[in-house]
């Protein structure tokens, strides 16, 4: 904070857009507001503004851009999570941590590439970056290009799956990486993305207001038929690698690569065909059919290079942190063996 | 080797080992944060044991006094529970680690001084064969003793992969240390604490940026469009990184769109240039053993320790330039004693010249025990 000084805050247009910061809590506890005023009907347009978002979200699939009043933002960022928690569906959770994420990348972008005063610039990375995940960012020279450490920029960008993040494909000095604005923010997605998560699981809600719950409730019905297929997948019978990686992915959470390939690797080698495989990638939060299709379909030797995947061996899962194993992997060099272990002793 | 564990020569080595354990103990290099770390060593009779765990030198010392093994391994990870099974020791970090391997350079030379040992009876050859002339076994393993050339390019790749370390990565001189392995490579320790923590997958692009692995066209500025390519160079410029790399070895700079385009155009387009580029970048890159660095949880030989390979020292070295292994990672006792060696042969040790001929030999301990770890002699009583 020191280098920034005191002098410059957040304003009430800048808590609408970030309505996850300390700040914007305090808003709240300032105007005293309590949760059963939700039930009172001069907030219906706060509660059909939180369906408005979450059907935007979960049933299109979509960020949900419009920006609104402070005061109104404040409170729907807070009455959406609070609908989310009742309607309590895994996959919904997720889903909306992430798109509120990308919401948030693209006012953060916004901000940091049209914003005129450099100290509120500063401020901005502050706040997000080193305050609330621990990044030390700065601006070059250039202020549109912004310069981390390779660590720090290393922890995050060898999670995402796309060629372009590889470190050999970024400007990289003298332990720096530089970026741009819009690679800055996509930068954080996951941790703004987690951070919302958090406060939802983390929410008590003693009583939830009455006109709140019946949103939810419809919401829940509405929304539980998307999520119902996940059933077919019984976890039971695979090792416990495969298991893993099929209850992260039930839960909307998005798998690393490596994650992927053992995934469909193993389920083509005990003979699922390509259908059945897509529909278990259904609910990733980045899923795309097309480009699922096309991923497996290249690893059953289908495609492109036609060369037949096999399943990584577990000295390999273990490497890249996927093994879990249990002491029925005793022996085994490849999850593939698991199941015909289980068969031999039964 | 099998006869590395023929009772004569393995207690012959182990007792050669014993005594420098004994005596030379002060070489040992004891890993910060000892109690944090997993131990585990070889045995003479090839038996791995694992999951150990000192809480100081002195007790280290005392089980290698002890055990004398033919090799000894340290994590570079730290764990809370470093004796429990690999699920259950939690993770807190890990030295980020290189392994510069005579192997993964390719050296034209290596046939020249390569002997292919089985590994049942222990005849030895000069040629590769699919099966043992005397025996028929079908496990053959390779044993090679770098020559001078060989030992050069190993430095030289070291030294390149400190310049990554250092211009790109920014790790401070002294966060590095390099290490002759013992027998035919080096080892990088870094100890620098903000790459501690970086997880596999971290480590495994940090590799390939090292390697030249995964350049793409876009990152120099040649893209893609409908009907070919153009060129726009990135904002973040061409001046640092693998871009100067690749920018110094084509000639150009932010400003030579036309004969970037030229080039791509000479080479037959996107997709060509593309092969050509990843080319160029692997030939540039470092040839480490990938698998080392990405392994969070490997317990790594441990420096200071006998290489049960070779019988030399993992030392290490302050001053790569002058800097010369096969003196310095000499360090068994010199008494003269006798070997059968099963070839003919021309070895460098410890400031000593020795012409070995297929046949009984007398020779200093150390240059016996050499002959022996690699499969290429027997001990005689
Ligand atoms: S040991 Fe193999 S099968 Fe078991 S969890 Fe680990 S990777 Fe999977
Ligand atoms: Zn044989
Ligand atoms: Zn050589």
């Amino acid at each position: 904070m020191n280098s920034i000084g005191l002098a410059i805050k957040l304003g009430p247009a800048d808590l609408a857009k970030y309505p996850f910061l300390e700040e914007a809590s305090e808003y709240i506890r300032e105007t005293r507001f309590a949760i059963e005023e939700l039930d009172r009907p001069e907030m219906d347009h706060i509660l059909r503004r939180s369906v408005d978002i979450l059907e935007t979200e979960i049933s299109a699939g979509k960020v949900y851009t419009n920006l609104d009043k402070y005061e109104i933002e404040i409170l729907s960022f807070l009455v959406t999570l609070i609908m989310i928690k009742s309607i309590d569906l895994e996959p919904v959770t997720k889903k909306h941590s992430l798109l509120e994420a990308m919401r948030t990348e693209k006012f953060l972008a916004e901000d940091l590439f049209k914003e005129k005063s450099l100290p509120k610039k500063k401020l901005l990375l502050h706040k997000i970056f080193q305050e609330l995940f621990d990044i030390d960012i700065h601006f070059d020279l250039d202020l549109t290009i912004f310069r981390l450490s390779v660590p720090d920029y290393l922890m995050r960008a060898s999670k995402m799956n796309e060629q372009e993040w590889k470190l050999i494909n970024r400007s990289v000095h003298s332990g720096y990486v530089y970026i741009d604005t819009d690679e800055a923010v996509r930068l954080i997605r996951s941790e703004l993305s987690n951070l919302i998560y958090d406060r939802i699981k983390t929410m008590k809600i003693p009583l939830v207001p009455e006109r709140v719950k019946i949103c939810a409730e419809e919401l829940r019905k509405k929304f539980s038929i998307y999520y119902t297929y996940r059933k077919h997948h019984i976890v039971s019978d695979y090792p416990p690698c495969i298991k893993h990686a099929i209850e992260m992915m039930n839960t909307g959470e998005n798998l690393p690569h490596s994650a992927r390939v053992m995934l469909a690797t193993y389920m083509l080698t005990i003979g699922k065909n390509t259908d059945e495989i897509v529909t278990m990638f259904q609910n990733s939060p980045d899923y795309n059919e097309k480009v699922t299709r096309y991923q497996i379909e290249h690893l059953a030797g289908n495609k492109g290079s036609r060369i037949k995947y096999s399943v990584p061996s577990c000295k390999r899962l273990h490497s890249e942190d996927l093994c879990f194993a249990t002491v029925d992997c005793e022996n085994i060099l490849n999850p593939i063996q698991f199941g015909r272990k289980k068969a031999n002793a039964q | 080797m099998s006869l590395k564990t023929s009772s004569d020569n393995s207690s012959f080595l182990k007792g050669l080992f014993r005594e420098y354990y004994f005596k030379d103990s002060n070489s040992l290099g004891t890993p910060s944060m000892i109690e944090k770390r997993e131990f585990g060593y070889m045995s003479f009779d090839s038996i791995m044991v694992r999951h150990l765990s000192f809480r100081n030198k002195k007790e280290l010392i005392a089980r290698l006094v002890q055990e004398s093994p033919s090799d000894v391994y340290c994590s570079n990870g730290y764990y809370k529970f470093p004796t429990n099974s690999v699920q259950s020791k939690e993770w807190e970090g890990a030295d980020l680690i290189f392994d510069i391997d005579l192997k993964d350079l390719n050296m034209p030379c290596s046939s020249e001084h390569s002997f292919y040992v089985c590994d049942q009876c222990g005849a030895c050859n000069v040629s590769f064969l699919n099966a043992c002339t005397v025996c028929l076994g079908r496990k053959i393993s390779r044993s090679t003793i770098p020559c001078r050339k060989c030992l050069i390019s190993l430095k030289k790749e070291t030294q390149r992969l400190i310049e990554f370390l250092h211009g790109d990565l920014g790790i401070a001189d002294g966060s590095i240390e390099i290490f002759f392995s013992g027998n035919a490579g080096y080892h990088i320790h870094v100890s620098d604490s903000e790459f501690k923590t970086l997880d596999s997958r971290a480590r495994s692009d940090l590799v390939d940026y090292i390697c030249g692995n995964g350049i793409m066209n876009e990152s120099i500025g040649v893209r893609k469009s409908k009907n070919g390519f153009y060129i726009k160079f990135p904002k973040s410029g061409m001046v640092f990184g693998w871009r100067r790399r690749v920018a110094s070895e084509f000639g150009i700079n932010q400003s030579s769109i036309s004969k970037l385009k030229r080039i791509v155009e000479s080479n037959g387009g996107y997709s060509q240039f593309k092969d050509d580029l990843s080319a160029k970048a692997k030939s540039i890159g470092v040839r480490i053993d990938p698998h080392v660095t990405t392994d969070i949880h490997r317990i790594f030989r441990m420096p200071g320790t006998i290489n049960g390979k070779s019988s030399l020292l993992k030392v290490k070295s302050t001053n790569l330039e002058t800097f010369n292994p096969l003196d310095s990672a000499c360090v068994l006792d010199d008494r003269q004693v006798y070997i059968r060696s099963k070839v003919n042969l021309k070895l460098y040790l410890h400031e000593n010249y020795f012409r070995i001929k297929n046949s009984i030999e007398r020779l200093p301990a150390y240059a016996a025990a050499y002959m022996i770890c690699k499969g290429l002699a027997d001990f005689i009583k």
